[in-house]
């Protein structure tokens, strides 16, 4: 697990400054992989199986309506870099910004991954995106 | 469309994937923490288990005046003639030597000092017991009844031989002018001190050797006696005198840190014991290139936690990695924390790599102050990088234990002319080329302090 998520954001490049390596690697990349892919697959459930299954909610199914849901969870998964890299007290360095970035760009794709896996089971908008 | 039960269940699935899937700082140390507390000082233990059974623990160790009380301290005064200019009548002008001054204060540290029992001697042919008050007398009044010489050797049997014992130290206060019956014994200076000192093989000796000078006024007796048996009048240099502590070495290193080590001395240390101080890589001071903690448990940032192994990413000639070690050189003497005996004498072993010593220095105030690591530390080792093994290698940083330079500056051939030599003693490095080769191994001389690190690249 630990190896999937230094993979997946080390794509970018390794931690900056080198000295907090162990830190990003153990465990700053573990948090904030596993709570973009948590906090993507809730906005999915939340769009798919609360707003557009169980409220029956009708004029929220339009692929206008999806868009907000992915920036917003794009948003939210910055924020989460930025929150989780602060919170561990590593050494300010512009890569944090860079990190975080990257999880924005992870969180789209988690919610795109997810939206296409489920969008199925809902009954308003099981062909949104497409 | 009809949804399945475990459909159903994802909320809840994913609410679990959230929960349970965070780590968080917190709950990591909590984890962890019963598991690693034994490790966590790896420094402190290795002390206490190299210097063995009768050493208190490493942390009582830095504070040698609370804990373990030594069991007794003999002081010996050499009263022989060649004192006598150390401990003149007062003048008229109530001004006394600094030897006088210094043998004073002295007595009555030890005499206030915590040890259980405390005796005083003048040292003439043999020992003879005085008290505190008798002893102090001598010093601020001058010698009675002067000896005519004391043989050193002799002196040195007679301490290790008959006051030698378990939580005890020895003090000898001398001049140190040895001279032999005759001049064909010179060569010979050191090989008698090492007969006497070894005489009893006392496996755990140790001697430390305080220089001090002082004015001098009286009666110079020179070692050499060929040209001029005394000089009258003497000095118009400074005459050095020494306090010689011998015992078994952690009773040394105990008494030294108590007594000695206040007052500014050249010193020497021979056989005695220091514990491993305190040491860890800061990899948030002055660090440069792409290196970090090579430890497992690095993430955790355990507070108070020290690390040891370096783990490089890249380096090369262009992109050097620079790394500092801290060092918390408190529990040594003056002299192992001398800036420039360390910036000679520490020196690093390695293979397959040309890591070298950049710099050396002592903590300013502004480490002190810092919130980071570097706030423990009294002294910094920087080590610089530009290549390095396939694999882990060890690194061994170390403190050789070299004579200092003072005792060669301090020794003079020919002291029959004592007012041109200066503040010299005959054949002062004989003598100590005596003790150190009782309380050294000589095939290798063990350093003071070895730490071990490790030079790894990132994985």
């Amino acid at each position: 697990m630990k190896s999937f998520f230094r993979f997946l954001y080390e794509l970018i490049g390794t931690p900056q400054p080198p000295s907090e390596t162990p830190v990003y690697r153990e465990v700053i990349f573990p948090n904030v992989g596993l709570l973009t892919i948590g906090l993507s697959l809730a906005m999915v459930l939340i769009f798919y199986y609360i707003i557009n299954r169980a409220m029956g909610v009708a004029t929220f199914n339009k692929l206008r309506h999806w868009v907000i849901f992915l920036v917003l969870n794009a948003v939210l998964a910055f924020i989460i870099g930025i929150w989780q890299a602060n919170s561990q007290a590593v050494a300010s360095h512009s890569y944090v910004y860079w990190m975080s970035t990257w999880n924005a760009i992870l969180g789209l794709f988690w919610f795109f991954l997810f939206s296409v896996l489920l969008k199925r089971g809902s009954t308003n908008a099981s062909t949104t995106p497409f | 469309m009809h949804l399945t039960s475990s459909f159903r269940l994802l909320p809840a699935l994913a609410l679990g994937l959230l929960l349970c899937g965070c780590y968080s700082r917190s709950d990591m140390k909590g984890e962890t923490s019963a598991a690693s507390s034994p490790a966590e000082t790896p420094a402190a233990t290795e002390a206490t288990t190299e210097t063995g059974p009768p050493l208190e623990p490493a942390a009582a160790s830095s504070s040698p005046t609370t804990a373990g009380v030594l069991a007794q301290v003999n002081v010996f005064l050499e009263v022989s003639g060649s004192m006598e200019g150390f401990m003149p009548k007062t003048a008229a002008n109530g001004s006394n030597t600094r030897f006088q001054q210094h043998v004073a204060q002295f007595l009555s540290a030890v005499n206030r000092s915590s040890a259980a029992r405390k005796n005083y001697f003048r040292i003439k042919e043999k020992p003879y017991r005085d008290s505190y008050q008798q002893l102090s007398q001598t010093v601020r009044a001058g010698i009675q009844q002067p000896a005519s010489s004391t043989n050193i050797p002799t002196v040195l049997d007679t301490l290790v031989g008959g006051y030698y014992a378990p939580n005890t130290v020895n003090v000898l206060i001398s001049d140190f002018i040895y001279s032999p019956k005759n001049a064909g014994a010179i060569p010979y200076i050191s090989t008698d001190v090492t007969d006497a000192l070894n005489r009893t093989r006392r496996a755990d000796l140790a001697v430390s050797v305080y220089g001090y000078t002082s004015d001098f006024r009286g009666t110079f007796y020179p070692a050499l006696t060929t040209s001029v048996k005394k000089i009258n009048g003497c000095c118009d240099t400074d005459i050095p005198y020494y306090f010689w502590v011998i015992g078994p070495a952690d009773a040394v290193r105990r008494f030294d840190a108590a007594l000695l080590e206040k007052q500014p001395a050249q010193q020497a240390h021979f056989g005695v014991k220091y514990p491993t101080p305190a040491s860890s890589l800061l990899n948030r001071f002055q660090n440069v290139g792409s290196w970090y903690y090579g430890e497992k448990d690095a993430s955790k940032r355990t507070a108070g936690a020290s690390y040891h192994t370096v783990a490089v990413s890249s380096v090369s000639a262009r992109e050097p990695v620079e790394f500092v070690v801290g060092l918390n050189l408190k529990t040594l003497p003056g002299l192992y924390r001398d800036l420039n005996y360390l910036k000679t004498n520490l020196k690093l072993q390695a293979q397959d790599t040309d890591a070298k010593i950049s710099s050396v220095f002592a903590a300013t105030d502004q480490t002190k102050n810092s919130s980071g690591a570097e706030n423990q530390y009294t002294h910094f080792v920087k080590v610089r990088v530009t290549k390095l093994g396939k694999a882990a290698r060890p690194l061994q940083l170390m403190l050789n234990d070299q004579q200092p330079a003072w005792i060669s500056q301090w020794t003079t051939k020919n002291d029959s002319n004592i007012n041109q030599a200066g503040a010299k003693t005959f054949a002062l490095s004989s003598l100590v080329d005596g003790v150190a080769a009782v309380t050294s191994n000589e095939q290798d001389k063990a350093p003071v302090f070895a730490i071990p690190l490790t030079l790894q690249p990132a994985d």
